[in-house]
């Protein structure tokens, strides 16, 4: 089977590797962690990493690397359509209630083209690999896709604690992660300081927020630091002084940005942000407006528009998705609701998603009521069997569920990092893997031969 | 001068301030100990030095309760979790690296405070060379000099705060304020941490002598809390 790594590798990988114990005492030290309000309380917590790495092959990633690339690329041409002549919907190819009705959808950036027409900066695609070795797209991440910063760390750790793993396998150095985003962030820079603006230290991923701060030489800052003054970002300065921002890679969602704009109660957004955004004066990163394209429900659309856009055939496959919207999936769904995982399109971290099998007849035949009364709020796709991957718990190796989130950059070209967060379930009955439901990471990696 | 936000200048001196605390703490809670052994109740002058009262059972309580709680704002780790909370938000600053001491330092003293029955003191031992490498840490990777004097500068405030309150020796403390003299003289004007130059002179005139500490001790330190206050201008 293409792609699939054999028990006789990956037994050679996780002999590489070794003990868990050291690498994970190793990211204690350097403080990597996230953050969890559980019953309003705010928690730090480390991220639990199992050593195993994740190990794709350079063909995979070759074709991976193509197939994301043109997702991401025909998602940047449907975000800057979306937002000035719409074509895509004038010519029946995406419904407009999919569009507008979508909490992504922000009529304030209705002919905002942001500079080098690059809406998508970073883009977090979440794919799980099946049993026979093929990779399927579950959702894309285009707002502020978080989680690079965790492989990007660990592997330098792993390579302090397990070099002789990089001796004996040839992997893809991921370190230049920060170099990459360097690059996107100047490619979209008006003119002054790189910044990384962030909610504050108590934030799910203040770790990361700091981490790329200090890796790409940007200031961190949070809201009060910064001001508009004649349609220009600037930071205040410890001096009483000014300095300008020209490309703000935000970590703060878009409704929060700016209080003149969007939500009047943010605390955490910076007033006129928007027009000095819409004078061409800083680069946001990524631009306010690309929840419509993230959106579980247009989801379904990508391998239309990469047709649409690029007149190519998708390299990557979408999940089988099926939308109550349209008539004939509605039957199905209906037919199979037991079957399917159905997703509410307006949660993210793994919330709003039902594995129909888990519910009881009654739950089931509610939910049904549910969907059939709101049927553009889910979608529904079937289980992907997919590839467990081994981890270590205590002194045994037992098989989890893991996806693994690919991070593109869209700079002057769009590319894919040769790396990416595998996030597993430790849970052996669950498919959540998201890190605030108590999962963990591995580091992935790309064999370079 | 780098670009750097008066929240952030603010934070470098705090976490100057702080982890000098914790630091001073832990080596006068060492003496403290060594003084102790063979006596009930042998920790009261420490006490008094902070003008602190005597709630403590026993030796070993007022020991623990000064290490390790983490309630007790006089106590070492009280100051190394606000030393780390500063920090933390100062990582592009000072460096994951600097950062990673502030918390094996944490990691060993949450070590030692399991060592029920081991000897703790000795638990204790590496926090001096944990932040002595902290310090080092800072060295090489603050390279503006200004923001590099802020941290300095808080860390000096607080240790000549603590060694008056502790009452030590007049060299030590000459020594001490002469260092930070020569921070406070690489601040530039119309920036935060430009001393108030009434409280200053003040300084300058208590640690001028050895009789003049003795007797106004407690003058030099509220001093010392002054010195950044914004300057009065009289008209």
């Amino acid at each position: 089977m293409i792609g699939v790594i054999n028990m006789t590798q990956q037994v050679q990988f996780t002999k590489a590797v070794g003990n868990a114990s050291e690498i994970n005492e190793l990211l204690r030290r350097y403080g990597v962690k996230f953050g969890i309000y559980k019953n309003g309380v705010f928690k730090e917590q480390f991220f639990p990493f199992d050593p195993i790495p994740r190990v794709i092959t350079a063909e995979d990633f070759g074709s991976m690397e193509k197939g994301l690339a043109q997702r991401v690329n025909a998602l940047n041409e449907f975000l800057y359509d979306i937002y000035h002549e719409k074509k895509i919907v004038r010519d029946g190819i995406i419904p407009e209630d999919f569009i507008y009705i979508s909490k992504g959808y922000l009529a304030e950036c209705e002919g905002v083209t942001p500079k080098n027409k690059v809406y998508s900066h970073i883009s977090g695609i979440d794919l799980v690999q099946a049993k026979n070795g093929e990779w399927y797209i579950l959702e894309d991440n285009l707002r502020i896709p978080s989680g690079a910063s965790y492989p990007l760390i660990a592997r330098d750790l792993t390579r302090i604690a397990a070099p002789q793993a990089f001796e004996e396998n040839s992997v893809v150095d991921n370190r230049g992660y920060a170099e990459l985003l360097k690059e996107t962030m100047e490619n979209v820079n008006c003119g002054g300081a790189r910044a990384i603006l962030t909610p504050g230290r108590y934030n799910a991923a203040y770790f990361e927020h700091s981490y790329l701060a200090e890796l790409t030489g940007s200031v961190l800052v949070q809201n009060d630091e910064l001001f508009v003054e004649d349609n220009i970002l600037y930071h205040h300065t410890y001096s009483g002084g000014k300095s300008r921002i020209g490309v703000l890679y935000r970590r703060i969602a878009d409704e929060y940005l700016d209080p003149l704009t969007f939500l009047p109660e943010s605390l955490i957004g910076i007033p006129n942000l928007m027009e000095a955004y819409r004078s061409g004066n800083v680069g946001i990163i990524n631009a306010p407006g690309n929840g419509v394209a993230d959106d579980k429900g247009i989801y379904y659309f990508v391998p239309k528009m990469i047709k649409y856009y690029l007149d190519e055939e998708p390299i990557l496959k979408n999940a089988p998705t099926y939308l109550p919207f349209y008539e004939e999936d509605m039957k199905y769904v209906m037919a199979n609701l037991d079957k399917l995982v159905i997703k509410d399109v307006a949660e993210a971290g793994g919330y709003g998603v039902v594995f129909g099998n888990d519910l009881t007849k009654e739950k089931l035949e509610d939910f049904r009521k549910t969907i059939i009364a709101e049927p553009r709020r889910f979608i529904a796709q079937e289980v992907i069997d997919f590839l467990d991957l081994p981890i270590v718990e205590g002194d045994k190796t037992v098989m989890r569920k893991a996806d693994l989130r690919a991070f593109v950059l869209s700079g002057a070209e769009t590319k894919v990092w040769a790396s990416g967060l595998t996030r597993f379930s430790r849970n052996p009955d669950s498919f959540v893997v998201n890190s605030s439901q108590g999962g963990g990471f591995k580091d992935t990696w790309v064999l370079s031969r | 001068m780098g670009i750097i936000s008066l929240e952030h200048s603010d934070r470098l001196y705090w976490l100057g301030r702080y982890t000098e605390r914790f630091f001073t703490t832990i080596k006068a809670l060492g003496r403290q100990f060594d003084k102790m052994i063979g006596t009930s109740h042998g920790y009261t002058d420490y006490l008094d030095c902070f003008g602190l009262p005597d709630i403590y059972t026993d030796n070993r309580s007022f020991f623990r309760s000064m290490l390790f709680d983490k309630n007790n704002a006089n106590s070492a780790n009280y100051s190394l979790e606000r030393a780390y909370d500063n920090g933390i938000v100062l990582r592009e600053e000072i460096s994951t690296d600097s950062l990673s001491f502030l918390q094996m330092a944490m990691d060993t003293i949450a070590k030692a405070e399991q060592e029920h029955n081991g000897n703790v003191r000795l638990a204790l031992l590496p926090l001096e060379d944990i932040i002595y490498s902290f310090w080092g840490s800072i060295n090489e990777h603050i390279y503006d000099d200004e923001i590099r004097n802020i941290i300095y500068i808080g860390k000096t405030v607080e240790r000549l705060d603590m060694y008056i309150r502790m009452k030590y020796p007049f060299e030590r403390v000459e020594k001490e304020f002469i260092r930070l003299l020569k921070n406070l003289n690489r601040v530039p004007k119309g920036t935060p941490y430009r001393y108030n130059t009434k409280y200053l002179s003040d300084l300058v005139e208590i640690l001028g002598t050895q009789e003049d500490y003795r007797r106004d001790s407690e003058k030099a330190v509220d001093s010392l809390g002054h010195l950044f206050d914004t300057e009065e201008v009289f008209v």
